[in-house]
């Protein structure tokens, strides 16, 4: 199968996205920025990190290139591969590789989802040495000063395996990421979700109830992403119940009794 | 029929049993006047019964035949199953009052027409709670709802509407009532405290200040449950706006009673918005005006508190007598003493988790000082003589500019910055909001115990055999019943002792070769990772592919365009746990074979990534099973693992379905691909009381089915001199393998588990 090359400018962002600081995080990422250190954020789902990433590369004016990571990404998806065309053999840079030629910031998204050994080709661009080796080439690239190694992790999975490796850890400067404080969190679902100020707060309410339902087995509450996403439907005329079920209950949980329970805090609130 | 006719089929059904004659004659009396087929029908229900209580059996012999009259065939055994149910978590009394109204209440809820049971809806209700507080805020059974802030009482069964539908809105009412009366500060003592906490609830103590104390507390709860109603219109919009239509057909102790009184107009008004009785008087005005304000938005309890101290003098003794009049059905009691003792034994209880964590931690600090110090003598003698006047002052690290309070996050002792780990932190935090400051003497008390405590606590190793964690409470499976019984099992996990033999040794020494070997064929299926070629998408080109596909090209035929090779790995993802039985019969050989076998497996699997546990069990009686952790999920195979292998040894009985319950339960916290069960026993389950034969078979098959269910895969291996008929029923005819020879057993185990896994 033959693939279109990456191309860099389609990961510049043209327009200011929407983010609401809810800390220092902006500082200490730029500072982190001009210093040539790499970034870990980490926080639950869905609470503003990918959203993070793409505002501070529009006030950088860096392209941003996002890699979601799985438990099959291997080294040559991140560094590149040979590719046959036409008959020749021809190489193609993997995004990694090309962030680091055009010094834009990569950012992998989800990194514990990748196996361990795929994510050891990023300790060499992590650290004082700004290098990624292409092995197949035999090419050794340095990273320009504008090239940025972002990586994202989501620590609330408490599992032995999808925790990452000390040595890669310790590479990054770390922010950590949670939901927003309610006053903020209104602000952000208005804005985003398009509601009036009444039904962001109430949302909101909701929300922090499902994120205290860890002991009842609901290991992730609902993240602020959700609440946009029912502001969304409400928007556009669905109702508010159903909505709440739809982009709330039904995203968080099967279990049968715990939708119940959340039906009837909805019911409650609105 | 006739009672000796009775009296021989009644032996026929409960033999080998033989009661006594006069209880069965007794029993048996008002049965002689029923038709035969009812008799027939009382009668089969025997068998599922008398093994369950004997004294049961004969209450229900003698109170069941009017009941079966009013029962259509189908409910007859639904009633002896919730007969059986009562009977196990309320006694013989329990089952009595439930049979004593003649299945009347039983028919009325099975035909969908009775009211609605907490047991009910408390799963929908208790993440709720959870949920609004923010907290686990328990939900318990009992005559009315009201709450002494850890826990919110309801009653066991609501029946006031028609539908369940409203009962259940009444369940939400009373729980988020409940829960505000918590979180809008109900409790909240009065601003001036009149009495210390030690002897009564400030709030009691304002009352009993007042005039009339009972009226004082009555009018305060009732002022507060109107601005609580407030306060949820406000908080959760949803549920007042349908609760509207059930608040007006609620209850009141006016619509029974023959001279209405103030509260009773007062609760008519508040609940019907009927204010009509209060027009005649002054004071009936002024509680009404004041009731609006404290529904007011922004309203506290200090505010009901002042319209207490201003309506409370317009009555006279006789106008504010209102001892007949009873709280509004979501309201309940006001549990003020309770809430008292709760906060108090909190209080203590956190003091007391302060002290000694703060002492061992200091311990920690000076072992680990004096350890990199040569002088340490002087230094530990000057620490205590100096205890006892020792000056604590609380160290706030952070800035102050922040509005709330930062923190404390560490302790000036001694002269000497102490840093708080993150447990004592939010303990201080705790205590200095309870109580304003973090007092002195908690401190002193804990330097005081580090000093003297110091070897006593560092040689505190857990005692053998104490219970390591929580007690967990398991279902019985009766298949007589085909119900199970609930909450009928405790199992606890105990540890083993770690023991010094040479029986490890020993066994490395006699099964070397066989070690080698088994360690070679399990190096074998560890993960592998291999290339595959000719793929459409991969790491790198595959030559060969690439080739003959020019080739192809160049000679003019269709080209593969499969030339890519890629590297895919195969991983175990395996998590096995073998549970051992420890049962008194594992004595001698089989004993010692299944400990071969364990080290022999834990050997192989040593070369293996498959995470594996090993679980013994035993126990006697039903709220006595216990299991012994021998080696952890994640534990590593360490000396303490083989020297628990060799304190495996004969204990008691074998309940097997609780442990094979226990194991699933452990099995639901693993995430892994492939989940086995490896049980090793030496025979038919069995337990000290009535837990033998087909009903032990029947539990434990039943065991196994669940976790099967779970996606559990178990395996059972038997050593016994012969086969039974039973194992193949009792764990299915693919998921056992029986071994006659002992000392087979130790080279088939790991010979088994390989098969298994690949």
């Amino acid at each position: 199968m033959l693939r279109p090359p990456l191309r860099i400018d389609e990961h510049r962002i043209e327009h200011e996205p929407y983010y609401l600081p809810t800390g220092d995080e902006l500082a200490i990422a730029e500072a982190a920025y001009y210093e040539r250190a790499p970034l870990l954020l980490k926080g639950p789902t869905g609470c503003g990190k990918t959203r993070f990433m793409q505002y501070l590369a529009w006030r950088l004016q860096r392209p941003l290139v996002t890699v979601s990571c799985h438990d099959d990404l291997s080294t040559s998806d991140l560094v590149g591969r040979y590719l046959i065309r036409s008959g020749e053999a021809v190489w193609t840079d993997g995004p990694l590789t090309m962030a680091v030629r055009a010094g834009a910031i990569c950012y992998l998204d989800e990194i514990v989802e990748a196996r361990k050994d795929t994510t050891v080709v990023i300790h060499p661009l992590a650290d004082d040495r700004r290098e990624l080796p292409i092995e197949k080439r035999g090419e050794l690239l340095t990273a320009p000063p504008e090239f940025m190694l972002a990586i994202s992790y989501n620590p609330g999975y408490q599992s032995i395996l999808k925790d990452l490796k000390t040595s890669t850890r310790q590479r990054f400067i770390a922010l950590s990421f949670d939901y927003p404080a309610p006053e903020k969190e209104i602000e952000i679902v208005c804005r985003e979700g398009g509601l009036d100020l009444e039904m962001a707060r109430s949302l909101v309410k909701l929300a922090a109830m499902t994120r205290t339902l860890k002991d009842s087995g609901l290991p992730e509450g609902a993240s602020t992403r959700l609440l946009i996403q029912t502001g969304k439907l409400i928007g556009r005329g669905i109702p508010i119940q159903t909505a709440c079920r739809a982009a709330v209950s039904e995203a968080l949980t099967d279990d049968v009794e715990l939708l119940g329970a959340l039906d009837e805090m909805v019911s409650s609130l609105f | 029929m006739d009672l000796e006719t009775l009296k021989i089929q009644f032996y026929e059904r409960v033999f080998p049993s033989l009661p006594n004659e006069w209880d069965v004659e007794e029993a048996l009396s008002p049965l002689v006047a029923q038709e035969s087929v009812q008799i027939e029908d009382v009668f089969a229900q025997i068998p599922a019964i008398w093994p369950v209580s004997h004294s049961l059996c004969f209450a229900y012999l003698s109170m069941a035949g009017p009941v079966f009259c009013s029962l259509a065939a189908e409910e007859q055994s639904l009633w002896v199953h919730t007969l059986l149910d009562r009977y196990e978590t309320g006694g013989l009394h329990g089952a009595q009052v439930f049979m004593a109204d003649r299945g009347q209440h039983f028919v009325r809820r099975l035909r969908g027409q009775g009211g609605l049971r907490l047991f009910e809806v408390r799963s929908r209700l208790q993440p709720y709670v959870n949920g609004l507080a923010g907290r686990e805020i328990l939900l318990i059974a009992s005559d009315c709802a009201s709450t002494d802030t850890e826990c919110i009482t309801l009653p066991s069964e609501i029946a006031l509407f028609a539908s369940n539908k409203e009962n259940f809105l009444l369940y939400k009412l009373m729980v988020s009532f409940q829960w505000a009366s918590i979180e809008a500060g109900l409790f909240t003592p009065p601003r001036c405290p009149l009495l210390s906490e030690e002897t009564s609830h400030p709030l009691e103590a304002f009352f009993g200040d007042c005039t009339l104390p009972t009226t004082a507390r009555q009018l305060y709860h009732f002022f507060e449950t109107g601005r609580l109603l407030s306060y949820l219109r406000q908080e959760l919009p949803g549920l007042m706006r349908k609760a509207a239509s059930i608040l007006p057909r609620l209850p009141l102790t006016g619509d029974t009673a023959e001279t209405e009184n103030l509260l009773d107009q007062l609760q008519r008004g508040l609940l019907r918005d009927d204010w009509t009785a209060l027009n005649g008087s002054i004071v009936a005005q002024g509680a009404f005006k004041l009731l609006r304000r404290c529904e007011h938005k922004g309203a506290d309890n200090q505010t009901s508190l002042d319209a207490v101290r201003e309506l409370l003098p317009l009555l006279t003794e006789e106008e504010g007598d209102w001892a007949g009049t009873a709280p509004l059905v979501f309201q309940g009691p006001l549990r003020l003493q309770e809430i008292r003792e709760l906060r108090m034994k909190r209080r203590r209880e956190r003091e007391l988790q302060f002290i000694k964590s703060l002492s061992l931690h200091i311990q920690q600090l000076r072992v680990k000082a004096d350890a990199g110090r040569e002088d340490d003598q002087e230094s530990r003698n000057t620490a205590a003589g100096r205890q006892g006047q020792d000056l604590a002052l609380i160290v706030n690290t952070e800035n102050e500019t922040r509005q709330t309070p930062p923190p404390t996050t560490s302790l000036r002792i001694e002269n000497q910055e102490i840093p708080l780990t993150e447990e004592l932190t939010k303990l201080a935090e705790e205590i200095r909001r309870d109580l304003g400051v973090l007092p002195e003497d908690y401190i002193t008390s804990a330097t005081g115990k580090a000093g003297h405590g110091f070897k006593a606590t560092s040689a505190a190793a857990p005692a053998e055999g104490q219970g390591s964690t929580e007690p967990v409470v398991y279902d019985e499976w009766d298949y007589r019943r085909k119900g199970y019984r609930k909450q009928w099992c405790v199992v606890t996990e105990k540890a083993l002792p770690t023991l010094q033999s040479s029986f490890i040794e020993q066994t490395l020494q006699q099964y070397k070769g066989q070690i080698r070997r088994l360690r070679n064929q399990f190096e074998q299926m560890r993960t592998s990772e291999r290339f595959v070629r000719r793929q459409r998408e991969g790491n790198d080109i595959d030559l060969d592919a690439l080739v003959e596909t020019l080739a192809d090209i160049h000679a003019g035929r269709p080209p593969s365009d499969r030339v890519f090779i890629r590297l895919a790995r195969e991983q175990r993802d395996i998590a096995a746990y073998f549970l051992v039985d420890m049962s008194n019969s594992t004595a001698g050989w089989v004993g010692q074979a299944i400990k071969e076998a364990l080290v022999l497996i834990c050997e192989s699997m040593e070369v293996l990534n498959d995470r594996y546990g090993i679980y013994g069990f035993s126990g006697m009686r039903r709220l006595r099973c216990e299991l012994f952790p021998v080696k952890r999920l994640d534990e590593r195979y360490s000396l303490a693992v083989r020297q628990r292998i060799g304190a495996i040894g004969p204990k008691e009985y074998t309940r097997m379905a609780p442990a094979i319950r226990h194991m699933t339960s452990l099995f639901a916290k693993v995430e892994a691909k492939i989940r086995l069960l490896i049980v090793l026993s030496d025979g038919k389950p069995e337990d000290y009381d009535d837990y033998k034969g087909e009903y032990a078979i029947e539990d434990t098959r039943h065991a196994l089915l669940e976790a099967k269910a779970k996606g559990i895969h178990p395996f059972c291996i038997t050593i016994d001199r012969k086969a039974h008929d039973y194992m193949a029923h009792m764990y299915g005819e693919v998921n056992s393998i029986f071994i006659d020879e002992v000392r087979h057993l130790p080279a088939r185990m790991p010979e088994i588990y390989r098969t298994l896994t690949t």
